[in-house]
């Protein structure tokens, strides 16, 4: 039944029936017998059989770019050697992966790369994590028996990151994996020759400035401005973390050390990640700087504090905490008696619940593996570059690897996605409930459905939804069209629809797509850690005018990291706990500094908790919600050798009770004149990334948008939402269409990025000239 | 033409420099002796080696200018270790020597610098620059001591008046009729710089779309991966990038800046606005002169639009191959506009040059007894086809279905025009389709495609090979059934070709309401005015000398099937982009010349680039060739629906990263 076949696959052992052989492949490599999966090249066998083969321009996250041809190896029984990265394994072969032959032509390659390269190892900040310079130890390249006219190179420095193209070896990796992963293209090979060098085309509009060229540059010709010169590699310190500025909880490093001889408080130097297998957005990468520092156990400030709780009738809090956090705010409600108001999680749980009651399951299907791998994929009703990047990422790599057909659902288009997108519809605001009964009228009503779908369906009036939404039958024919034949369909929802007016009606439309067609269903949590929290708490809807306790948003006592605040909270790279992320998994993030001051548990202490370390909560989340007991400091942090994430753990799915009940949908509302959207554009998603990414004091519109309004360019405005008052002033954008105008809600601490209501704002002209 | 004094081409070994007379050998290549009429060949060198017809060539400078060519090239390259700074080394040391100042090590470096660059290079160029330059080192070795020695600069040092005339190719760019650069789109798909991709094809193919779809690929015989396993899917690569274009919605993606529209007086007239006149049109306007087409169907794209059939060459995307065209400030055309001898004779006066492009639309006679263009029942595949693709693709004209529903429909061919036929014929619901064919199942594969046919014998044709129709019997004029001789291949006593002899006895007959000949077409040549007295070729086309594509009256052109005959979509775009090229020079200096590149274009074609004997290393065998998904035959029988799919994202990035990058440089010293 089972052959002897041990496929390892993220640390374990498959055995593999007889009749799957066929999927694998075997070969010999140095002696050794090695199996990986058909399709797998002899470099990814070999890596995941632990066989060494030098590479330089590999780079496992990225197609093979077979640049340095430091990888050859021979066949045996076939003259000449062969690239191991990019040759696929053949059943049988026998491959060396090291001769003198192999050796000379290595070490002939490194002479190369050495030609012309400076010398100045002792100041570049690569030296001690340089490729080349370990490369070049490694083939004894002593003497440089090679030289030629050099050509003029100067240092170029784009926004966070500087190139110094005499340091580079062209390897290319950093323009894969800026047209590959980043979905950007701003960096190009210029070809020349030994002149050859990398060019950003995109110098003055500044690039997307992920820093993911600089990650993966194996040398020191992209660097971090900031970082340069300041300090040795291995002086560093790395603590293992995890990104807290979006839901995507990327896994990063803090690099901490003192800040100098004198002052032995460390500081973080630098971010770095696991960037073979994963990436990180600029925010993560730049923006790690927003540590609560100088915090100390103020007593007073703690009396007060707890005082403030005793009188307190709620707890309004960002989804900016750690799972454990939520745990013991979800606790002393319980206790207290708290409401416990999140306005960035509550729409959200309530969305998921809706969605769970139609699919059956407890959470959502989909995940950002799926969603790269997929090769048909709509986004509907987030400005997905700037809610969520490492979602963008993912469908940027559907879109390179898997020639994706990328339908976007958006009633404002997106000039940053335009080389993914293979289609745009348009539609209306506020038309979203109608939108979404479209589609599944157009995806699903040939399939076998239940009664109570196929009466909503019937009951639908297609050709008036149609012309209220504005979105034509024809160009939803032609998305059905396009995803015919398409094997893996992803869906992506985004934060505009979770407090919209009918989310619950849309969320269990949206349902109908996982259940009925098997979609990889991505509802992208629109904080970082609102999932988590909307699975450990009972939220409260109602904000009631009374005494309040706010934990990183404004209350009548307020608690924070940042901003002015009653009691300094530590920041969440001060904090060690879990965070749930998009793809519903729970990850670690540890302590990057120390944090002087009080932390949430001593508050939950004094309250009558009693639990010593706020890491102790871990085992303790929801096991209803999916959460296990494990213990924290068993958390994984590491990927699988082959690169897949299996970090923490993953939350388990329930079962939940279907009850398919459909609502008619409610007349669409029109909204007629100026609308405003709450954009965080620019990787700006909290408070925590403002002082590396300033949010924008605009509100930026078309021309449209100004007539309509009737003001002009560099006008200041004064207009309400939510009963806040927000001040901006009016950038007229050319590039714009439409009366709908963007603008950022978060511009100082303590302001949530995501709303109680609609994302879409209609502004009303005042008499006064203010608009409302 | 002179002779060969040393050649190491292709593993021969001439060397006749110490013999004379009858002892001297002679080289078994098509090597460029005579560059041009009017100018002889020094030496001409290449990866496959280096030949000398002149002794006293300066060999060293030889060798370096050709490690020059590499370093250009490699500065439009440069994209792995060795052959960034191999070729930059090589050529640093060669000219040291040349100068005057190299020594013994330098040799050395040079030798091992060489083994590295031939072993690891990315592309063949790399691999095989060394090759001709070691040769030189091992054969001329004393010319190169010499200049070590003596520390004296070579002979031709500084001579300028001796040109080195280099060109890149590579087996598959050769062989395809528009020498599309193939390597460079089919990197930009393994880079999944699509954009880039199409841009590199649309260098000398602007009808992307369509020859990433309907192209019977030539290329992929002259595959080197075929030496190996077997050959890259290149056309279906090509599809990659155009529809990168077209999804994305993105501007039109140039093979270079177009220039500005040159107003300046100076223009041309194309006949026919098929695949030939579109590209002529094409890349006279993306250097700015002012072109207009002169089209006789109301529609635009030639035979590709009426004749091709819907399944294989959806309109929607032909027409954005069109519309690249027609989007060209400096184009216009004018449709419904028939040019007849007056016409032409007007045109020709008017513009500075005319390209005649009107293709061969002539459908030929089966040569049957009783064969009346008028009877009922007798329709030619071209007006057939025109009918059939009218309606489907434009709506103008009346179903086919009116005419075939329920039929028996016979089609006389074994070309693809015949294969259009039969599937359409089907699809338009004819009861029952046949097709003969005078020879066997091998040649229609070869004639058309193996998908091709194929996927005909799927869709339910009924092939009847070694067959011919004797006679058609009809009824009141209108056709009721065919007498059929059958033939078998005799083996010929002399070795030669099989002759196919009619079997005595094995006539049969069939009942059919339709016989629709599809066995050639002719050009239809009334719009020549008599007193030009063109001069055409034996099989009535028109004559030109296959070059510079001018007829017998000066700065009348022709392109396309009305010069070459019935071929290929791909061969009318070859044939038009040069015909452009001499003409953007023809309508300012009123003389006809070709530039270097075309020179040597022709003369690498005559050579013959792809050798497939060569043995190939350095790459992993069996790795298959991706095959594309095609709808089943349920699902597109009684549809137009494209039946080709194309590659997927990950069928395409494998079936890119097999090719070899075959690019190799030549060099002719004149």
């Amino acid at each position: 039944m089972y052959a002897m076949l041990l496929y390892i696959d993220g640390g374990g052992v498959v055995m593999v029936k007889k009749s799957d052989m066929a999927q694998y492949v075997n070969i010999t490599i140095d002696g050794k017998n090695c199996i990986g999966k058909q399709g797998d090249t002899i470099l990814q066998i070999a890596r995941a059989n632990d066989v060494y083969i030098p590479t330089l321009c590999y780079l496992s996250k990225v197609k093979p770019i077979a640049s340095c041809r430091m990888c050859l190896v021979e066949i045996q029984g076939s003259e000449g050697v062969v690239l191991s990265c990019q040759e696929r394994a053949v059943e049988g072969t026998v491959i060396t992966t090291d001769s003198k032959m192999l050796y000379k032509h290595r070490q002939n390659i490194m002479k190369l790369f050495g030609v012309n390269h400076p010398l100045e190892c002792g100041v570049c900040d690569k030296s001690g994590e340089c490729d080349l310079q370990n490369k070049t130890l490694e083939f004894d390249v002593a003497t440089q028996n090679f030289c030629a006219k050099e050509s003029d190179k100067k240092v170029e420095n784009w926004g966070f990151i500087s190139y110094d193209p005499s340091l580079c070896i062209v390897c290319e990796k950093c323009v894969r994996i800026c047209n590959e992963i980043v979905g950007e293209s701003i960096l190009e090979v210029a070809v020349g020759g030994y002149k050859s060098r990398i060019i950003n085309t995109n110098k003055e509009a500044d690039c997307s400035n992920c820093g993911e060229c600089m990650a993966v540059c194996p040398v020191g010709a992209l660097t971090n401005s900031e970082f340069k010169y300041s300090s040795n590699a291995w002086e560093l310190e790395r603590i293992p973390a995890t990104c807290v500025h979006c839901s995507s909880g990327c896994p990063l490093y803090y690099e901490v050390k003192p800040s100098s001889t004198a002052n032995r408080e460390e500081s973080i130097y630098r971010v770095t990640n696991p960037f073979e297998f994963s990436s990180l957005c600029g925010a993560g990468r730049f923006a790690y700087d927003f540590a609560n520092k100088d915090a100390k156990k103020d007593k007073e400030a703690f009396t007060r504090a707890l005082k403030a709780f005793e009188g307190a009738k709620s707890i309004r809090f960002s989804a900016n905490i750690t799972n454990e956090e939520a745990l013991i705010l979800q606790k002393l409600k319980e206790k207290k008696g708290y409401k416990l108001i999140c306005d960035e999680a509550r729409n959200y749980q309530k969305f998921l619940a809706a969605y769970s009651m139609v699919s059956g399951k407890s959470l959502y299907s989909g995940d950002l593996a799926t969603l790269k791998d997929s090769d048909a994929i709509i986004i509907f009703g987030t400005r997905i570059n700037d809610d969520n990047p490492m979602v963008k990422y993912h469908i940027s790599m559907a879109s390179k690897w898997h020639r994706a057909r990328v339908a976007y659902l958006h009633p404002m288009e997106d000039v940053s996605m335009s080389k993914i997108v293979t289609q745009f519809i348009k539609y209306e605001v506020g038309s979203e409930e109608g939108v979404v009964a479209l589609l599944a009228n157009a995806f699903l009503s040939d399939l076998r459905l239940s009664d109570a779908v196929k009466e909503y369906l019937e009951s639908l009036d297609v050709g008036n939804l149609s012309a209220e939404s504005n979105v034509g039958e024809e160009e939803l024919e032609g998305l059905v069209n396009s995803f015919e034949k398409k094997n893996t369909f992803s869906f992506v929802i985004g934060a505009d629809l979770y407090a919209h007016p009918r989310a619950q009606e849309i969320a269990k439309v949206l349902a109908l797509f996982e259940k009925y067609l098997d979609c990889n269903v991505i509802l992208t949590p629109p904080a970082s850690n609102a999932l988590g929290v909307a699975l450990i708490c009972n939220l409260d809807d109602e904000d009631v005018n009374e005494q309040s306790i706010g934990y990183n948003v404004k209350g009548d006592f307020t608690l924070g990291s940042l901003g002015e605040v009653d009691l300094d909270m530590p920041a969440l790279n001060q904090q060690e706990g879990t965070l749930t992320t998009i793809d519903k998994r729970v990850v670690a993030t540890h302590v990057a500094l120390p944090f002087g001051g009080y932390v949430l548990n001593d508050i939950a202490n004094a309250l009558g908790l009693e639990t010593e370390y706020t890491i102790d909560y871990t085992k303790e989340l929801p096991k209803r919600s999916g959460y296990k007991a494990v213990e924290f400091d068993t958390l994984n942090h590491e990927f699988s050798k082959e690169g897949n994430d299996i970090r923490g753990y993953l939350l388990e799915t329930k079962d939940v009770k279907i009850d398919e009940i459909f609502e008619e949908i409610e007349e669409l509302p029109a909204y007629d004149g100026g609308v405003v959207y709450w954009c965080n554009e620019g990787i700006h998603f909290t408070y925590n990334t403002l002082y590396k990414y300033p949010a924008s004091k605009y509100l930026k519109g078309s021309k449209q948008f100004a007539v309509a309004m009737k003001i002009s360019d560099g006008e200041e405005l004064i207009f309400e939402n939510e009963k806040r008052q927000y001040r901006r002033i009016f950038k007229l954008d050319e590039t714009m269409k439409g009366t709908i105008a963007i603008t950022s809600s978060v511009t100082e601490p303590l302001e949530v990025s995501s709303f109680k209501n609609y994302r879409y704002t209609l502004m009303k002209l005042q008499e006064d000239g203010v608009i409302r | 033409m002179s002779k060969t004094i040393f050649s190491t081409w292709r593993d021969e070994f001439v060397d006749n420099r110490y013999l004379s007379g009858n002892t001297c050998q002679v080289s078994s290549f098509k090597l460029p002796r005579d560059y041009s009429v009017d100018k002889k060949s020094k030496a001409f060198i290449g990866w496959d080696g280096v030949a000398i017809f002149d002794e006293d060539v300066d060999v060293v400078r030889l060798a370096c200018e050709y490690a020059a060519q590499y370093q250009k090239y490699s500065e439009a390259c440069g994209r792995c270790a060795p052959g960034r700074w191999g070729g930059r080394i090589l050529y640093d040391l060669l000219d040291k020597i040349a100068r005057g100042e190299g020594s013994q090590a330098d040799i050395e470096h040079l030798k091992e610098v060489s083994e590295t660059m031939m072993i690891t290079s990315k592309c063949e160029i790399g691999r095989t620059t060394p090759k001709p330059i070691l040769d030189l080192i091992e054969h001329y070795r004393e010319e190169f001591d010499i200049l070590i020695e003596k520390q004296i600069p070579s002979k031709d040092y500084t001579n300028e008046d001796i040109n080195y005339i280099a060109k890149v190719t590579a087996p598959c760019m050769d062989m395809c009729p528009a020498h599309v650069d193939i390597p460079a789109y089919i990197e930009g798909v393994r880079d999944m710089q699509f954009d880039k991709s199409l841009q590199s094809t649309r260098q000398t193919m602007p009808l992307a779309h369509t020859c990433g779809r309907v192209c019977p690929h030539p290329c992929e015989d002259a595959c080197r991966r075929a030496n190996l396993d077997e050959p890259i899917s290149i056309m279906e690569l090509k599809r990659i990038g155009a529809d990168f274009e077209t999804d994305h919605s993105l501007p039109w993606q140039h093979p270079k800046e177009p220039q500005p529209f040159r107003n300046d007086g100076k223009k041309v007239a194309i006949i026919g606005a098929g695949p030939a006149g579109l590209t002529a049109a094409y890349y006279l306007a993306l250097e700015g002169i002012k072109v207009d087409i002169f089209e006789e169907l109301p529609v635009l794209g030639g035979e590709v639009a009426v004749g091709v059939p819907e399944y294989r060459m959806p309109i929607e995307k032909y027409n954005k191959d069109i519309q690249l065209v027609t989007s060209m400030e400096a184009v216009d055309v004018y449709t419904n506009t028939r040019v007849d001898a007056a016409k032409l004779k007007e045109l020709d006066s008017e513009y500075d040059a005319t390209l005649l492009a009107f293709g061969t639309r002539l459908s030929k006679k089966v040569r049957a007894e009783n064969e009346r263009l008028d009877m009922e029942g007798y329709w030619g595949a071209i007006a057939m086809l025109d009918k059939v693709n009218l309606w489907h693709k434009y709506r103008i004209g009346s179903p086919v279905s009116e005419d075939l529903k329920d039929k028996v429909v016979v089609c006389v061919g074994g070309g693809f025009t015949s294969m259009d036929v039969v599937r359409c014929a089907v699809r338009e619901g004819a009861k029952k389709v046949i097709m003969l064919y005078r020879r066997d199942e091998k040649t229609i594969i070869r004639n058309t495609t193996y998908e091709e046919y194929h996927e005909a014998v799927e869709e339910g044709v009924e092939f009847i090979f070694h067959s011919a129709v004797e006679r058609i019997f009809d009824e009141d004029n209108k056709l009721k059934k065919l007498l059929i001789n059958r033939f078998e291949l005799v083996p010929s006593p002399q070795g030669g070709r099989a002759e196919l002899v009619k079997i005595e006895g094995g006539d049969f007959e069939i009942e059919c309401d339709y016989l629709i000949p599809a066995v050639s077409q002719s050009a239809d040549l009334t719009l020549l005015p008599k007193e030009w007295d063109i001069e055409l070729t034996s099989w009535g086309t028109l004559q030109t000398n296959g070059k510079d594509y001018m007829t017998s009256r000066p700065g009348l052109f022709a392109a396309g099937d009305c010069e070459y005959g019935p071929m290929t979509i791909v061969n009318a775009v070859g044939q038009a982009k040069r015909a452009a090229s001499v003409i953007s020079r023809y309508i300012y200096s009123g003389t006809i010349s070709l530039n270097d590149d075309e020179i040597m274009e022709d003369h690498l074609r005559e050579l013959n680039v792809y050798d497939k004997n060569e043995k190939i290393t350095g790459w992993m065998q069996e790795q298959p060739r991706e095959q594309s998904k095609k709808l089943s035959v349920a699902q597109r029988v009684d549809n137009n629906k494209e039946v080709n799919l194309g590659f997927s994202g990950e069928e395409a990035l494998a079936e890119a990263q097999r090719c070899m990058r075959c690019y190799y440089i030549s060099m002719a010293v004149v």
